[in-house]
This record gives C-alpha cells, structure tokens and sequence, in this order.
C-alpha cells in the first residue's frame, strides 16, 4: 500500500516554496470556476499539463489523465445531453440530439476537471508531505490537527500490514477455492471477522500511543522545536509573487465579457 | 488530567484516521460493475463506537487522505465534507446516555441518514464543483449501496468489536 504521493524530481516546481505552492494551487481553483472563456480555461489546462511534464514527467502526466480518464468519457457521453436549449448541432429528424449549448458545457466541464486535478495531483507530487504540512502550519493549522495526520501516516502501514496478515490467515484457513464461488454478500459476511480481528489488533495500540505521546511531552505550554523547517526554499517572496501573478494575469486576459 | 485527555483524543483520532484510509483503499470487493470499498464500514463503526467529534474528524480525514493517496486528490475536499458529515450525524442519532442499547428504530433512522448524506452530499457538491448534474446524479445507486452496506457491516462490526475488545467503550469521547 503507497501512502506517498512524491515523485523524485528536481524542477523548478520542486524548488518553489510549498506555501506559495499552495496558494497557487488554491488560486487556480478558484480561477477555473471565475467567468473566463472556454479559450482561458484551456489555456491554464494545457499551462498546468506543460508545467507538470516538465517537472514530473510525460509517464506521472500519462497516469494521471489515465485515472482520471473513465470519468472524463462518463462526462462526454452524457454532458452534451443535457442541455435542450441552443443552436442544434446534431439531429435526428426533427429531434435534436446535441446543441451546441450542451457541448460548450461539456467542454468547460470537462477543462474544469482536468485543470482540478493536475492543480492538485502537482502539488502534492512535487512537495514532500512533511513539507506540505509544515506549509499548513504556517497558515495556522492548529498543531494538534498536523500532529494527527502525521500519526496517521504512521500508523496506515502498520493497520495495513496486520489486516494483511489476518486476511491471509483467514483465507488459509478456508481454503482458496472456496472463494472464487462465493456471491458478494457471502463474501461480504466473511470478512466480518476479518475486520474484527484487524480493528482490535488497532484499537489496542491507541492507549500505548496515548501514553508515548504523555512522556514525550504532548500538551506542555513551552512551543515543540521541529528538525525539519521550510528555511530551505530560499525565494519564498519570488515565489508568492508569481504564484500570485500567473492566475491574476490570466483571469484579466481570458475573462468573459 | 486534561492534558492526558488530550493525549489520548489525538491518538484515538489519529489511529481511527489510518484505520478509515486502510478500509478504504485496502478492502476492496470486486462487483460486476467494479469494486465495493468499505469506507462508510469504517466510518459508521466509528460513528456507532466512538460519538460523534472522533467520528467527523477520522471519517472526513481519513477519506480525504485515501482520495490523496489514490491520485484523486481533486475529490478529497469533497470526500473530507461528506463523510465528515456523514460519521457526524450518524454518530449524533446514535449517541446514548450510559450503556443502554441503541433501539433497532434509531438504527434504521441512522442507517437512512447515512445513506442520504452521502449519495445526496456526492451528488450536490459534485454536481456543482466537479462533474456536473447528469454525471453526478449516475453516481447516486452506487454511493446507496455503497453506504448501505456499510451500515450494516459497520453495525456488525461495532457489536462485534465491543464484545472482542470491551475495553473500546472507555476510548469513546
């Protein structure tokens, strides 16, 4: 199970400073779903999917569209239906099948979607997840919601690897052959003392947990010191400034009048 | 004593958070149309075991973290809303003074609220943010028995883990 969304790399995304990394993110967003053309929009889609090749590769580019790509036929199977109203575009006999109305929608629907995702899926490919929540941090995340997300990090593989564990015991003890005729809801049943088995393995380690985090301090007023800062990005002003100014300049460009 | 308390939310948080990404992204059951995957089974568990903050913290947290981990992470504030609500609720109409059992009617009410907010969250936040109504409103008989089931697994499973671990009563807060 990968619990990493990193992927090695050294371009310029890499070396920009998470915060302005976020902010931009965040501004791209909210671009995507201001009053701009369908030429805009797919400006800052094709600018995002240029971005991402370059620093993470054309395969990361590849395995994202891929992921995303069953939703994107669902949306152009069905989007252009939708609308009734407009100029026909495709008919059969006097039935309007497609208008150009519903196609134009699906299209920015479509944009929208793919510039969503590669705004996200970048972010989080180019930032280590340390990083990305020292950057959360310093937006005043409260410590104690970072200081959760980080044990659960820690604590995924480890739930993963037992549940494993008493999966494969489990299915030993049935025999393999078994399951391949079992209807759904059988098979559904039968997981339930699997489940059981993994959740109690969990749940006993919180009152351990609790206790480590007693001892190691947890709750004292003094404020933690951390081995790992953000000093490292060294043009966070640089930065701010061009994640700042690429979604402004582009909403002036491409905004509907 | 309340510096303690505070040690112990976090950890009961934290490691329900991992257990919600685990069911999520590990138990995957193969359908016709796909796959089934046991989230709202870790989530009403929670909701039912738990009460109703370390239910909308590890259910909004720990799908939102999966939905990451998976490569959509457009859908994760989506995920973090929903089901975040969705353990919330559930969680409130179940809540109980004591030990006293919960009613079958309060269950069944629990397991409809369940099954709404998430096929109707999905469906209004995707509809508006992501995909669109008609793309949208396809998801919804897959998000119902997707929830569905998960109500009576998560039931199941919270039964069954109180009488293979009582000790889970005393982490509740």
């Amino acid at each position: 199970m990968t619990t990493n969304t990193f992927v090695a790399g050294s371009g310029f995304l890499y070396r920009m400073d998470p915060r302005a990394k976020i902010m931009a993110m965040l501004l791209i967003c909210v671009l995507l779903f201001l009053a701009i053309t369908l030429e805009g929009l797919y400006a800052t889609v094709v600018l995002l999917i240029l971005v991402g090749s370059v620093n993470t590769g054309l395969r990361h580019t590849g395995r994202t569209f891929k992921s995303i790509l069953p939703m994107l036929l669902f949306m152009a199977l069905f989007m252009p239906f939708n609308v009734r109203s407009g100029q026909s575009l495709v008919s059969i006999g006097s039935f309007t099948l497609i208008t150009r109305e519903g196609a134009l929608q699906a299209a920015r629907l479509g944009g929208r979607f793919i510039g969503i995702t590669y705004a996200c899926t970048l972010l989080f490919a180019t930032t280590p997840m340390t990083d990305v929540m020292l950057a959360l941090r310093w937006y005043r995340l409260p410590y104690k919601a970072s200081l959760v997300v980080t044990l659960s990090f820690t604590y995924i593989p480890f739930i993963a690897d037992s549940f494993t564990q008493i999966s494969e015991s489990h299915r030993l003890r049935e025999g393999g052959e078994l399951e391949k005729r079992r209807s759904v809801f059988k098979r559904l049943r039968d997981l339930l003392p699997t489940l059981t088995s993994a959740l109690v393995v969990a749940l006993r380690s919180i009152p351990y947990l609790a206790m480590s985090l007693e001892q190691r301090g947890f709750g004292r007023s003094e404020k933690r010191t951390s081995y790992h800062s953000l000093d490292s990005y060294r043009h966070g002003f640089t930065d701010f400034v061009i994640s700042l100014t690429i979604p402004i300049v582009f909403w002036l460009t491409f905004r509907a009048r | 004593m309340e510096k303690n308390r505070n040690a112990l939310k976090v950890a009961v948080v934290a490691v329900l958070t991992a257990v919600v990404v685990v069911f999520t992204m590990i138990v995957r059951i193969p359908t016709a149309k796909g796959y089934l995957n046991l989230c709202d089974v870790a989530i009403c568990f929670i909701a039912f075991t738990f009460g109703p903050w370390s239910a909308f913290i590890a259910a909004g947290l720990g799908t939102a973290l999966a939905d990451l981990f998976s490569g959509y992470a457009q859908w994760a504030p989506i995920s973090f809303v929903v089901h975040g609500v969705e353990g919330l609720l559930v969680a409130l109409i179940v809540r109980q003074k004591g030990s006293v059992t919960i009613p079958f009617v309060t269950k069944v009410v629990a397991g409809f609220v369940c099954m709404a907010t998430v096929s109707l969250g999905y469906f209004a936040l995707s509809a508006i943010f992501i995909s669109g109504v008609s793309v949208a409103a396809a998801e919804i008989p897959w998000n119902l028995l997707q929830s569905g089931v998960g109500v009576v697994l998560g039931l199941a499973l919270a039964a069954a883990v109180k009488r293979a671990y009582p000790p889970v009563s005393s982490l509740a807060w």
